[in-house]
């Protein structure tokens, strides 16, 4: 269990509040369906039910970029910068949304993410010590990044669900990136104690082979 | 048909035999949530093996009778309608590639059916649950805890004999859309249309690989969230207990990592049945709800030292228990794609 007061912390809180308000919208769509009767009705009002719902929900999703926009660097850059980086990164997000609209300015920002989060990734993967995350252990660091960067994907691919092909590959990729990076967050003991057998293992496979050729 | 006959005498004796061994477990389990010390431990012990024996027979039984209705209900056509069925559908499949296979008069289509439609899942949801509140059992010497457990377990099983039982009429909804394939006498143009009805369900529904992956997925995520619940009823009543918070976590990742899984397994498995033309749907809102609020639950259980957020993050595992039923039962209550209705 992790202290209070981080930065985390924080960022943890916020992520409920979005997650709730998400949930409470959901309920709300539930039974706005059920009393206007969508079901029975013509697509084209079947169809405006779901954008109202899309436009609905879209600002917390747009929050919940945001926080994953601002959760992938601080894993590389210390507080100071961080608190830079976000007030760069909200009044990019405002400035580019004014000029060329929403959606690009979301799909900057996530761009952004996204190439932060490989870096992440990479480093996570390389057992850099430069990250900061508040676990020490290297399977648990890949599967948080891997887990982030399915996140990002999935939202990345949200953009693209017109495009059959690349939304499905984009998909499939979201879906193997997600449930690795948990299954490595929630038994990174386990794959650690796995991985060190395989390679004892072999190592002691090896050994015994060069013992064999020495005899 | 005598196969049916005999899953529904044996299953009805396995189901009995179920109830009877749930319902001892499930009274000294109510014991010992009232007394200070132990009853029973040992008793309780044993029932959980029995029941999850008979639990695993009745499985079994339901796998040899799904095995039945593909070997003996075929989709079989008479040759001089097979020419212009397939016409027809090389016609409406057109360039798509979710089209319905053509008909091959070697191999006429047969039903592969999933071991958890209709009241089956209720039986497949129970028996996950289970096996897990087994799990928990062995796991940590609570008394209070194991009483909780072994109650749940009992409400579910009477659940599945008053509501739910899978052997008294077996799968009813799949034997009335087919029956009349094999009893009634049709015209040549009531069999095509029969076929294509029965042909695209079997296609899109009890065929579909995704059926085989979705569903199990998500009923083992609902027998961990039920176990979570369990512990998070009890921690709500009882701080000083880390190791059942460790083993509600313990549950909780796992149910999480399934439901996760399964909702994502849906989605191209949605897109190729029904088009693009499901999202918001009442179901899908519901599910969404739920995976929020399990992932607002993973997310504060990181702080659950601070004492606030130890009460806080149980009743979010509780809240998350009431989400999974709200979910499930959305099915009943609003119409849409995904439901009944």
């Amino acid at each position: 269990m992790k202290p209070k007061g981080s930065y985390d912390y924080y960022l943890i809180l916020a992520t409920c509040v979005v997650l709730a308000i998400i949930s409470v919208i959901c309920i709300y769509g539930m039974f706005a369906f059920k009393f206007a009767q969508i079901q029975q009705t013509a697509p084209d009002v079947k169809a405006a039910y779901m954008n109202g719902m899309n436009l609905l929900v879209s600002p917390f999703i747009i929050g919940l970029i945001l926080l994953l926009c601002i959760c992938v660097p601080k894993r590389l850059l210390p507080v100071r910068w961080l608190n830079i980086f976000t007030a760069a990164l909200l009044t990019a997000t405002v400035l580019v949304g004014v000029v060329w609209g929403l959606l690009t300015a979301l799909k900057i920002s996530l761009g952004v993410t996204l190439i932060l989060q490989l870096i992440v990734l990479v480093m996570a993967v390389c057992g850099s010590e430069h990250l900061n995350f508040e676990k020490k252990g290297y399977w648990q660091r890949v599967g948080s990044s891997a887990l982030h960067l399915g996140l990002v994907l999935f939202i990345f691919d949200l953009f693209f669900h017109q495009n059959r092909t690349l939304h499905l590959f984009l998909f499939w990729l979201t879906t193997t990136t997600t449930v690795a990076g948990m299954v490595g967050c929630f038994y990174a003991e386990a794959i650690g104690h796995f991985a060190a057998r395989i390679l004892t293992g072999q190592s002691s496979s090896g050994r015994q082979k060069s013992n064999g050729k020495a005899e | 048909m005598e196969f049916v006959l005999s899953f529904t005498r044996i299953g009805t004796i396995l189901l009995y035999l179920l109830t009877g061994l749930a319902l001892a477990a499930g009274c000294i389990g109510a014991v010992n949530l009232f007394t200070a010390r132990a009853v029973g431990n040992r008793l309780n012990s044993s029932l959980l093996l029995f029941i999850n024996t008979v639990f695993l027979l009745g499985l079994l039984l339901i796998c040899w009778f799904h095995y039945q209705i593909y070997v003996q209900l075929p989709l079989e056509l008479p040759a001089h309608l097979i020419d212009w069925l397939n016409r027809y559908l090389e016609s409406a499949a057109g360039r798509s590639s979710h089209g319905i296979p053509l008909y091959d008069p070697d191999n006429p289509p047969r039903y592969l059916i999933p071991f958890w439609i209709e009241n089956e899942k209720y039986y497949f949801w129970f028996f996950c649950y289970a096996v897990m509140a087994h799990i928990g059992f062995l796991r940590l010497t609570n008394h209070r805890l194991r009483g909780l457990l072994l109650v749940i377990l009992a409400v579910q099983v009477l659940i599945l004999f008053v509501f739910a039982d899978p052997f008294a009429s077996p799968l009813p909804s799949f034997f009335n859309s087919y029956l009349p394939w094999i009893n009634g006498t049709l015209t040549d143009m009531e069999r095509i249309g029969l076929f294509m009805r029965l042909y695209s369900k079997m296609t899109f529904y009890y065929n579909a690989s995704y059926m085989w992956l979705h569903p199990p997925m998500l009923f083992l995520s609902y027998g961990a969230i039920t176990v979570t619940f369990v512990t998070s009823v009890f921690m709500l009543f009882d701080r000083r207990v880390l190791e059942v918070e460790k083993m509600g976590y313990d549950f909780a990742k796992f149910g999480y990592v399934m439901l996760t899984l399964g909702m994502l397994l849906g989605y191209p498995w949605a897109l190729k049945a029904w088009g693009p033309n499901w999202w918001w749907d009442p179901k899908i809102c519901s599910s969404i709800m739920m995976w929020a609020i399990y992932s607002t639950f993973m997310h504060t259980r990181l702080y659950g030292n601070r004492a606030s957020m130890w009460y806080f993050t149980s009743i979010l595992g509780i809240v998350c228990f009431g989400a999974m039923i709200f979910t499930f039962v959305s099915s009943f209550l609003f119409p849409g794609e995904h439901t009944f209705q």
